[in-house]
């Protein structure tokens, strides 16, 4: 049982830094202080929890090189529980009260979603680390700017690999949620496009624990791939009930889970052979990615997930605009951060008009022998992927 | 004591706060507003007749999207937008509460429950029209003030209507359809009609606070307009002030307020736990919340 | 592409409803239980089910420990979590205002739901146990299902022998029946609310172990279940508890059936209506019980 200890300290010395500093305004000026709130609680805290630590690392990497214009960063990081009404709030206070210089992202898209409302209402910009939803940048905003991989493109590797390998038919479900439902309508987006058929499409509400139905549907219309833009729960029992209705599809992909260690944690060897997609894997030819992972196991005693590196690489090319620009004005950043393009860490930033992420790619990987092999693209690849996937009852 | 001799000062105060306070602050007296008219629609309904609306958070929900809809696909101005949302709130009230207000106590309660569930999920299944799971979003806002003042305007209105009930005809049949039902029935009152205008009214208004936040928050979506715990946190603001009265929604969501904010701002990982205990302790010590304490020892007027 | 649905599917469809229904009615039968005697609508039946199905987990987990065997490790343990619950806070709402009981059993819900969040994380664990299924000409029988469905019929047996058979069985539907009644006869309607209330609690947990060979385990996961029985008690009847069985099969097949021929989104909807259906139509529920 990991108790968050660090967490709490760095809150409370967050909390009494801003105490002083609101005693004694002038002292800011020393500070370049970024704001956020995190889920450092509720149904995110987990991930949350990467987040703040990607950022906190991405300080110290800055500070012990000098700082930026000249002043030390710090980060002033609240609590969201999770909820998109108390990230308004939260950034309402960091914005008119606190004062904070700088503004980045919280975890999660339905959070960003709400808390970048804010943030374009004061004319701050924010650097949006973890929001993959492409609604969230057509809403027009101009100080909104994007890190990761959209939800469309998520099963992106999988569709490429089944079209390569000549599959034709393509059966696709998603939790209806925010998330879930931009990975399905992206996917099947990317399966049209490349001449396959979507021969199904249903969601399914949150919570759902029974999907006999709709696998039994699924069954009778035997298509080639299986894609759900599922989460951790609907993944389980999807898969074991896959199991169960001997349905055999040639590839079948997930989005959420399928990455992380307790997905084989939690199925067994029923995982074998899912296919699951990642922002990012520690193994990837990025520029200063070993550095990234050494600096953070040795801080927090255990390898980082996607989540932290994308804090933090969306934090080095926040830092690197703000250089560039040679102020935290929010317009000259926007300049920068539309034309700017690096990579970090965690991957490729680019943006389109929007400050939509258009060069950060997503990897595709595959369960095999309780191993998460990167199958996909082919230039970061670590093996080839176990094709096809043989019926149950032959494992 | 003339209530309008409190209400006038108080009223004032409320006018002139914005000028004063920081934005954050502002956002906090929305958010207190909106809880005081929730709290007080629900006391309209349950804590007048007795009859536990347990799925009221469903009238809220609709609230929002509504206007969202209007906002986003008609045009409308956002003030028009959320005072329309009282409209298909009302109408769920009707439908709803027809056939469910002749059932008894518990079973009511039990239709009740479910109900912002089923909503939910009909706003979700309708997504051609709604935008399902992902929600709408609206048009950010540019100043929160203007929601300051129809928020504080909309929480006026349910404490004054409130006020207007318990003083009036209607509220002591009410009242006596709360204490015996029965009675009631045999003193040649129509309670079905009754309990149904009292379902309609305590609906209506959060229909209205929706159709503002959904202004405010700039994006509606299933899961953060439906949850249940937002019926708990009326039900029990409520209570806390004092049931069936005017004043007891309107203290207790003021002190709850500002108890969550100081207590969840100090206690990261219990904060719902501390609110589950409070939620026992009300129930356990304090059934007739702060206003049935105080009226152990001080004669209080019977109208607040 | 149109599904075409064929009678195989429907007939698939069926049995998986029925034996989730199993599920359902043992569930629903400890809510059945507290309702019919103490006239409490517990909110918290879900929370033990949550707590049954982290006992089951952490001794999977850490023991090795057959989770179907892990039963007769949460029930007990769950029993007496709700004897406590019952003696310190519950016993005092009893027949009282159906509002205080569902406060405060929902009060005392995500008390132990923030618990178990700070004890255990927010994180997903499942049992991984038993997977595949049995075939049975065209039709997939569940292994985990099937084993789950049968537990949850012996279960129900064995309460219901213990309802009818012993001393204590009897005091408890006599109570549910008439409670001045059977307090006059000489019952201690106090002693038989903390039975119940422990008794229901225990059910909650063994329906919950069961789940989590199943499905996925969280702080949250109860939620779902708690409505679920409600319907299944409507549907039942209150205080018939032979019907809450019944009401439990219909559940589980109304739901598979209408996520077959709808969708997925509107299973809960077909719920709703059918509850409240039968509340207006049939209030004593389809099966005859007590209003």
């Amino acid at each position: 049982m990991k108790r968050p200890t660090n967490a709490t300290v760095q809150l409370g010395a967050a909390l009494t830094a801003l105490a002083l500093l609101g005693l004694a305004a002038p002292a800011a000026a020393q500070e370049l202080r970024i704001g956020a709130s995190i889920s450092l609680t509720g149904t995110y805290a987990k991930p949350g929890k990467y987040t703040q630590e990607g950022y906190l690392l991405c300080e110290k990497d800055i500070n012990d090189k000098g700082g930026l214009l000249g002043k030390k960063v710090k980060f002033v990081v609240y609590d969201d529980k999770s909820e998109p009404p108390t990230a308004i709030k939260l950034y309402e206070k960091l914005i008119t009260e606190d004062k904070v210089e700088l503004v980045m992202g919280p975890y999660s898209s339905p959070v960003t979603n709400a808390a970048s409302t804010v943030s374009e209402k004061y004319k701050k910009l924010m650097m949006a680390s973890l929001a993959a939803t492409t609604s969230i940048w057509e809403r027009g905003y101009k100080y909104l700017f994007m890190t990761i991989s959209p939800a469309e493109v998520y099963l992106e590797g999988l569709v490429e690999l089944a079209v390569e390998r000549g599959l034709k038919t393509i059966a696709v479900i998603n939790e209806d949620t925010l998330f879930s439902k931009a990975a399905a309508s992206g996917t099947i987006e990317l399966a049209k496009k490349k001449g396959m058929q979507v021969v199904f499409h249903e969601a399914y509400p949150k919570g759902t624990t029974d999907f006999t139905p709709i696998l039994i549907k699924i069954k009778s219309l035997n298509p080639d791939v299986i894609a759900a833009g599922s989460y951790f729960d609907d993944a389980v029992a999807t898969t074991r009930q896959m199991k169960e209705l001997d349905i055999n599809p040639k590839m079948y992909g997930v989005t959420v889970g399928g990455d992380l260690p307790e997905f084989y944690q939690l199925l067994g060897k029923t995982a074998e052979f899912v296919y699951g997609s990642s922002q990012w894997e520690s193994h990837l030819p990025y520029p200063g990615i070993k550095e990234f992972v050494e600096s953070y196991t040795k801080m927090w005693n255990r390898e980082p997930a996607y989540h932290a590196a994308a804090a933090y690489g969306a934090c080095q090319v926040f830092a690197e605009a703000i250089k560039r620009a040679n102020s935290i004005d929010s317009d000259k950043l926007r300049e920068e951060l539309l034309k700017l393009k690096m990579t970090t860490a965690f991957g490729d930033y680019a943006v389109d008009e929007r400050g939509f992420q258009i060069a950060h790619k997503m990897v595709l990987h595959q369960w095999q022998n309780g191993k998460k092999v990167t199958v996909w693209p082919a230039n970061v690849a670590d093996g080839k992927p176990a094709f096809p996937t043989p019926p149950w009852n032959a494992r | 004591m003339r209530p309008a001799a409190i209400a006038l000062p108080v009223l004032a105060l409320v006018a002139v706060l914005p000028a004063v306070l920081s934005g954050y602050h502002v956002s906090f007296m929305i958010q207190v507003f909106m809880w005081i008219a929730l709290a007080g629609s629900w006391n309209i309904i349950s804590g007048f007749t007795g009859y536990v609306s347990f799925g009221h958070v469903a009238f809220f929900g609709i609230g929002t999207y509504t206007a969202a809809l209007l906002i986003t696909k008609a045009g409308w101005h956002w003030l028009p937008a959320g005072l329309a949302g009282c409209v298909p709130a009302m109408m769920l009230a009707l439908v709803i509460g027809y056939p469910c207000l002749r059932l008894k106590g518990p079973y009511f309660a039990i239709s009740m429950l479910g109900l912002n569930e089923v909503v939910r999920a009909l706003v979700s299944y309708f997504e051609g029209f709604t935008g399902g799971g992902a929600g709408i979003s609206l048009p950010p806002i540019e100043a929160i003030v203007p929601v300051y003042y129809a928020m504080a305007g909309v929480a006026f209105a349910v404490t004054l209507t409130t006020y207007l009930i318990l003083n009036s005809r209607f509220g002591l049949r009410l009242l006596s359809i709360r204490e015996d039902e029965i009675a009631a029935e045999a003193m040649g009152m129509n309670t079905a009609r009754l309990k149904l205008y009292a379902f309609l009214l305590s609906a209506a208004f959060p229909g209205i606070v929706g159709g503002f936040y959904a202004w405010y928050a700039s994006h509606v979506e299933p899961l953060s307009v439906f949850p249940l715990i937002t019926t708990i946190t009326m039900i029990i603001m409520c209570l806390f002030g004092g049931s069936g009265t005017v004043l007891g929604p309107v203290i207790g969501a003021v002190l709850l307020s500002v108890l969550q904010e100081l207590v969840w701002a100090r206690f990261l990982f219990v904060h719902q736990a501390l609110f589950g205990a409070l939620i026992v302790a009300v129930v356990l010590i304090m059934p007739r919340g702060i206003l049935g304490i105080l009226r152990q020892y001080y004669p209080l007027p019977r109208s607040i | 592409m149109q599904v075409h649905i064929t009678g195989t599917m429907v007939l698939q469809v069926v049995v998986s409803g029925l034996l989730v229904g199993g599920l359902y009615a043992l569930v629903a039968l400890g809510l059945s239980l507290v309702f019919g005697v103490m006239r409490v609508i517990n909110v918290a039946h879900g929370t033990f089910l949550m707590l049954g199905a982290y006992v089951t987990f952490w001794l999977f987990d850490l023991y090795g420990l057959n989770p179907f065997l892990s039963i007769l490790v949460s029930v007990p343990v769950l029993f007496a979590v709700g004897a406590v619950l019952q003696r310190l806070l519950v016993f005092r709402v009893v027949n009282a205002p159906e509002l205080s009981s569902l406060l405060l059993t929902f009060g005392i819900s995500i008390v132990l739901a923030n618990m178990a969040m700070l004890a255990w994380t927010a994180d997903y664990r499942s049992v991984e146990f038993l997977t595949g299924s049995f075939v049975i000409g065209q039709i997939a029988v569940s292994k985990p299902r099937l084993i789950s469905f049968v537990t949850a019929l012996v279960i129900t047996a064995l309460a219901f022998v213990f309802l009818h058979k012993t001393r204590t069985g009897k005091a408890i539907r006599a109570t549910s029946q008439h409670r001045e009644v059977a307090q006059v006869c000489g019952i201690n309607v106090g002693r038989i609310d903390l039975v119940t209330f422990g008794l229901g609690a225990g059910l909650a947990a063994a329906g919950g172990s069961l789940v989590s060979v199943m499905f996925a385990v969280y702080p949250e996961m109860g939620q779902v279940y708690v409505f679920k029985s409600f319907l299944v008690i409507v549907l039942g009847g209150a205080g018939n508890y032979p019907g809450a069985f019944f009401g439990g099969l219909l559940l589980g097949v109304v739901e598979g059936l209408a996520s077959l021929f709808l969708t997925a989104q509107l299973t809960e909807v077909v719920a709703y209506i059918l509850l409240v259906l039968v509340l207006l139509l049939r209030p004593q529920g389809l099966l005859g019980g007590r209003i």
